[in-house]
């Protein structure tokens, strides 16, 4: 491809909205609050024992769920994508949908599940609780990276061991030490997730780490030392990404179609029965128990509940999905841009600087991307942005573009660059390459993408609850709020309605789009 | 009519071609024979433009196009036709539009060429290849020699002077390959072209080439016609050919 294309306006104007935008607010806020603020001293003896022991707990809980996300993720993944196990293609897509849900109505199913045995809600232990839902909540990501790993193993690599060893000894001798990248991946990334997690602890009453950034953010208006108490999160959360940054940006699972090797399935002989009643009891534990509680929960009135919380949340259709949708089309322009000129075979000492951005705000944790966006956005100039719903967009921008960036890079990496070199021949030029060659190839995934930032940003709740306008009306933000006192039942129909609509919409698109995608949809051979 | 003036040319710090000099004969069909990665396609590909030589000179009909480390004239201002390895099809057009789509988008450059001219022109190139039946069938809805008769009607489409062919007839079956190499070597007379033909299969250059230019490690090992080459005493053209 064209080695001046780096140099494109477009790639300049991209790269510097992101950085105008979302980066300097984060450099701006936490500079100021470090170097400049009056009350520094005074905020740093803040820092006492009961801060690092906040951190602790954070660090402790967001390992158990990392390990265990990781270790169901590894069992999941090994029988649904190397093995012929029944029903292994639809539970593949099945034990995704944890993943597209907020995690707050997972938290409301189990509390309802108490509710409903025990009468009592505090009956479930808060920490078990978190666990609980979080690992729910991650484990099909965990799966995903590790099954996708798994299926890219050339199969000769395990074949030749055949020759040598048996199966039990080739898993653990070869096939999961060739694993080892996507594991650490999923170690990092849950962990990364669990640790800025928000809304779960929140409801759980489960006072961490971030739960008293928020505290201190809202309800003492100590904005100074919230982000102090920020800046450790995020050098964990940055150390961590960083290290593992060749891995993650590479990870196999940010494909979408991606063409593996030759895969080899193990024949699980009398292991059978036993692998498909795990699959069954994760299924029913993940996703059957939970939405089953959730409609009893939300019917067992008869349908008024039902019909209040539809009132309730009424309001917030119109603007949730409109945000939500213009949210996922910046995302995958963003994502487009810098996954094109990173992918681009130049020279140029910078091509990866927008990747590194992404990675960067990708790392911190959700409430404090929202923090750095009202420090920098409050002041008269910017006001503009700051009371309108620019601010919530720029937030949705900040926080999923490096997921649509990895996306679409990991599409583009899969044309041959010979196809537009082909074009480049012919006199095509750069920008019709793109527009009549490279962009109806990746048509797909950009659709996915799109699809995917739209469930993210339907569902946000940690950055979006610090952004919101005053009179601004978002789905997940008026059920968070309203929970606190509503009643079990309230609270379940609210988020059924929520799930529902996400549901609704990923099958509007997916009508919608349809014939569009048959017609771009190849066999590249 | 092709000079490639002391060209060395390395992928990061791994060198691919030291000091080469060549000269291709304008309206000959000359195969770059050697085993995988000895520089062939690299010589294909810094003739077309795709890639910049650490230094040297290239000329195409006495005009510098390449010269210290820079393009002074672009891939499609050197009226080349390029077939890839892997053919490069655009799999998301139809066969007509394969071959239509250099000329539908340079057509505001050719001002002549109006959208009956353009459907005249295609129509013309597929009743050559026999491809007329399939013109509205999709890349992967061909047989595989179909698909390298593809890939060489849109390349001969905006007339080029010289064709770079690399390595097109991997993954053939013997049968369609020998039907490929006649229609290889009628396209020189027809089409008035210079060929560069890339391969590693001895039998391929000589079924087809005018000249052999034998290369290995880099640099050129022996050039000549088929029966200089068969009759070699070069140790390495002895064991090249002998495997």
């Amino acid at each position: 491809m064209d080695r001046r294309i780096i140099k494109h306006p477009l790639y300049t104007i991209v790269l510097l909205s992101f950085i105008f935008f979302v980066v300097v607010p984060v450099i701006y806020t936490i500079g100021t609050a470090l170097f400049f603020d009056v009350s520094f001293n005074d905020n740093l003896q803040s820092l006492d024992k009961h801060t690092f022991f906040l951190l602790s707990k954070s660090i402790v809980i967001a390992s158990v769920i990392a390990i265990f996300s990781t270790l169901l993720g590894t069992t999941l993944g090994f029988l649904l994508y190397k093995t012929n196990i029944k029903f292994h293609r639809s539970f593949k897509i099945i034990l995704l949908i944890p993943l597209l849900i907020s995690p707050y109505i997972l938290a409301v199913a189990w509390k309802d599940c108490f509710f409903i045995f025990f009468n009592n809600t505090n009956l479930i232990p808060s920490y078990l609780g978190v666990i609980l839902v979080l690992t729910t909540i991650f484990t099909p990501l965990s799966m995903l990276i590790i099954g996708n790993a798994l299926s890219n193993i050339n199969a000769q690599l395990e074949e030749s061991g055949f020759m040598i060893i048996n199966p039990s000894k080739i898993i653990l001798r070869i096939t999961l030490p060739l694993i080892k990248p996507a594991l650490i991946t999923s170690f990092v990334l849950v962990f990364i997730f669990s640790i800025s997690e928000f809304s779960v602890p929140a409801f759980f009453d489960v006072k961490i780490f971030t739960t008293e950034i928020f505290t201190q953010f809202s309800a003492f208006y100590n904005h100074s030392l919230a982000i102090l108490q920020s800046a450790l999160l995020i050098i964990i959360c940055v150390f961590l990404l960083f290290t593992e940054r060749q891995y993650i940006a590479n990870a196999p699972f940010f494909s979408i179609g991606s063409k593996g090797n030759s895969n080899k399935t193990y024949n699980l002989k009398g292991w059978n029965s036993l692998s498909l009643l795990f699959i069954f009891f994760w299924f029913f534990i993940s996703i059957l128990f939970p939405f089953s509680i959730l409609f009893f929960q939300s019917l067992k009135d008869g349908t008024s509940k039902f019909i209040q919380a539809f009132e309730l949340l009424l309001p917030t259709f119109s603007s949730s999905i409109a945000l939500s949708f213009a949210g996922a089309l910046i995302i995958v322009f963003v994502g487009f841009s810098a996954a094109y000129f990173s992918t681009q075979q130049t020279k140029t000492k910078n091509k990866k600087s927008f990747d590194w951005l992404l990675l960067l705000i990708f790392a911190i944790p959700s409430t404090i991307f929202g923090i750095s966006l009202i420090k920098y956005y409050n002041h008269p100039v910017l006001d503009f942005i700051y009371s309108s719903y620019a601010i919530i967009i720029i937030g949705y921008v900040g926080k999923f573009s490096f997921i649509s960036a990895k996306l679409i890079g990991n599409a583009i990496k899969q044309i041959p660059n010979s196809l537009c070199e082909a074009a480049q021949v012919q006199g095509i030029v750069p920008f019709k390459r793109l527009l009549k060659i490279l962009i109806p190839l990746i048509i797909p995934t950009l659709f996915i993408t799109f699809v995917i930032s739209f469930i993210f940003c339907f569902g946000e709740l940690g950055t979006s609850i610090m952004l919101y306008p005053p009179g601004t009306e978002l789905m997940p933000i008026k059920v968070f709020t309203i929970m606190a006192n509503a009643p079990q039942s309230l609270t379940s129909s609210m988020t059924l309605i929520v799930f529902s609509i996400t549901l609704l919409m990923i099958i509007s698109f997916y009508f919608i789009m349809k014939p569009f995608i048959k017609n771009y949809s190849y066999t590249n051979d | 009519m092709i000079k490639l003036n002391n060209i060395t040319h390395t992928y990061g710090i791994k060198p691919v071609l030291h000091d080469l000099t060549l000269d291709i004969e304008a309206n000959q069909l000359t195969c770059l024979l050697g085993s995988s990665g000895s520089g062939k396609t690299s010589i294909l590909r810094l003739i077309a433009g795709l890639e910049i030589p650490k230094s040297g000179e290239i000329t195409i009909d006495n005009i510098s196009v390449t010269e210290n480390k820079q393009i002074l004239i672009p891939p499609h201002k050197r009226t080349i036709g390029f077939i890839f390895q892997d053919l490069a099809l655009w799999s998301h057009f139809t066969v007509y539009k394969n071959i239509a789509f250099g000329l539908t988008e340079q057509k505001t450059t050719r001002r002549q060429s109006t959208k009956k001219n353009i459907k005249d022109t295609v129509f013309k190139m597929l009743n050559f290849f026999g491809l007329q039946e399939h013109a509205e069938k999709y890349p992967h809805q061909l047989s595989g020699g179909q698909k390298q008769l593809l890939a060489i009607s849109r390349s001969l489409v905006l007339k080029p002077k010289i064709l770079l062919m690399d390595e097109p007839l991997t993954n053939i079956d013997v049968k369609m390959k020998r039907k490929i190499l006649e229609h290889i070597k009628k396209l020189k007379q027809n089409f008035n072209l210079t060929i560069i033909y890339v391969t590693h299969d001895h039998k391929e250059a000589f079924a087809i080439a005018d000249k052999i230019v034998v290369i290995d490690e880099g640099k050129i090992e022996a050039t000549g016609t088929v029966e200089q080459i068969k009759n070699s005493e070069n140790k390495f053209i002895k064991y090249f050919i002998e495997i």
